[in-house]
């Protein structure tokens, strides 16, 4: 069974051996073409799962560079909107799907590349050259 | 375990169907360490810099009423205004689980009361080498340790939390468990991990499968001097000797981006009251029954603890079953052949990427 299975029976769930998790595609730099309403709907979807921020540029010409986390839909584009936050405000902010013109996801996807695997590898190479090794979180500046 | 269980009756005895246990309030995600397999704090960071306020934590237990609140993250200890939080709620007379890395716990201890309502849950995943290997830091488990046994010197009540994945050695589990209540804490917190969909990594994850042998291999023959700060009836969830469906809305999420949906694993989008979840989530979506491949692998408390506890205290069976399953120390042969088979096998101290297979049956029920 793979991720890409889209239901699973009682049987299948209770024999899993090993979970099949979800499979990232490569975002990072991706402009999505929307040319339809279902167009933009599923690349804000793809937003909501994306580990970085993306860039919205409104009907209006303003962007908006943020961290997109829930939408609400509504009957039309006009009366659906994308929640998100800002790196400079503070408050919960809020546009509607009809303003949004174009989408990027401009900013670094914050989980791409880190694999366990790798931690595995140089912890290894570390221990065996008697060196000591930590993994530290990322400046926030 | 009083407060609970009335708090479970008088929920019964209402006719209340979907009602909270445990509130998963997290202030904040940003964190200390930087766990390869996380998948809690992958963000930005103008994301991981954001907090709740101490007003917006105590409005959210407020409104949803659980008696429980685990405080996890990120890292509590992190959050400038924790002891805040901390001492508004255990004012309200809410259970306090405030999960920490320890990394700052000792530091930090003089700023706390000891209370009945408050606990430390200090995550640790294993023994010295398999902890720091986990966390991937070289020094936290002695960190951690020394917060440990200055919070026990002090009064608190602390327990400790373990996240287990593929891979992992029962036996050395088990060795674990006899050091960790050699430190004084009251009790052990464990659970399966889960894939989270943010996860750097989606392969180091359990099947049920999987999951239910394990377990079994753990939490079986157990010692008496093993203390579990959990339902015994989850724990036997974990063994493949119960089963319970999911009730995700027993212990919802709340966060910087609201009430997540559905649960505290999966991040489907937020609602901006505990009403607003209850009412326009898609229960029938989640859970086994429901076939959705996210849940599938997940047998974690967040999602079926809540059931045992309202099995163990809302029925005479439960509430027997939790009743000799708190003095059991679960005698089993087959288990403890899939231990001998571990320990046969040579199996590695640290979790690997590849490990044997072994094949016993991993359920009772």
């Amino acid at each position: 069974m793979t991720a890409e299975v889209l239901k699973y029976t009682l049987e299948q769930v209770e024999a899993l051996e090993l979970a099949p998790g979800a499979q990232h595609e490569k975002l990072e730099g991706w402009v999505p073409t929307l040319a339809t309403d279902e167009d933009l709907k599923q690349a804000l979807e793809k937003a909501l799962d994306y580990r970085g921020d993306v860039t919205l540029t409104l009907k209006s010409g303003e962007r908006i560079e943020a961290f997109v986390f829930n939408r609400k839909s509504g009957a039309t584009l006009a009366d659906s909107f994308v929640y998100y936050f800002t790196p400079a405000a503070s408050e919960k902010r809020k546009v509607s799907y009809a303003e949004i013109a174009r989408m990027e996801f401009s900013g670094k996807d914050r989980a791409a590349g880190k694999h366990w695997e790798d931690w595995v590898k140089a912890y290894n190479e570390k221990k065996a050259a008697g060196e000591k090794i930590a993994l530290m979180p990322e400046a926030l500046e | 375990m009083w407060t609970v269980s009335t708090y479970v009756l008088k929920k019964k005895l209402s006719g209340n169907k979907r009602y909270p246990l445990v509130l998963m309030l997290e202030p904040l995600f940003r964190c200390s360490l930087a766990c390869a397999g996380c998948g809690k704090v992958q963000y930005p960071p103008h994301i991981l810099k954001k907090q709740l306020t101490p007003a917006e934590c105590f409005a959210a237990v407020d409104e949803c009423g659980a008696p429980m609140v685990s405080i996890p993250g990120g890292e509590p200890l992190l959050h400038p205004q924790i002891v805040e939080i901390v001492n508004g709620l255990v004012a309200r007379k809410k259970y306090v689980y405030l999960c920490t890395n320890a990394l700052e716990l000792k530091r930090r201890l003089p700023e706390f009361t000891p209370s009945k309502y408050l606990t430390f849950s200090v995550h640790l995943d294993g023994l010295r080498e398999h902890h720091d290997f986990a966390v991937c830091r070289e020094g936290t488990y002695d960190i951690a340790v020394a917060g440990i046994q200055e919070a026990v010197k002090r009064g608190f009540r602390v327990t400790t939390n373990a996240t287990f994945f593929d891979g992992t050695d029962p036996n050395n589990v088990r060795a674990f468990f006899d050091e960790v209540m050699g430190m004084g804490v009251e009790g052990i917190v464990l659970s399966p991990g889960y894939s989270y969909d943010k996860a750097p990594d989606q392969n180091r994850f359990m099947g049920r499968a999987r999951v239910r042998r394990l377990f079994r291999a753990i939490l079986s023959n157990r010692k008496p001097s093993w203390k579990f700060n959990m339902s015994p009836l989850f724990l036997e969830f974990l063994m493949g000797d119960r089963k319970y469906d999911c009730i995700p809305w027993g212990m919802p999420a709340y966060n910087i981006f609201g009430w997540q949906k559905p649960c505290y694993l999966l991040q489907e989008g937020y609602a901006d009251s505990y009403k607003e979840l209850l009412e326009t989530t898609d229960w029938s979506a989640y859970g086994v029954p429901s076939g959705n491949p996210k849940c599938a692998n997940c047998m974690v408390s967040c999602g079926y603890e809540a059931p045992a506890v309202i099995d163990g205290f809302g029925t005479l069976k439960g509430f027997w079953g939790m009743v000799r399953g708190t003095f059991s120390l679960y005698k089993d042969q087959h288990a403890q052949k899939l231990l001998n088979e571990y320990s046969a096998s040579g199996a590695a101290p640290l979790v690997q990427i590849d490990e044997p297979v072994h094949s016993l049956e991993e359920t009772n029920v």
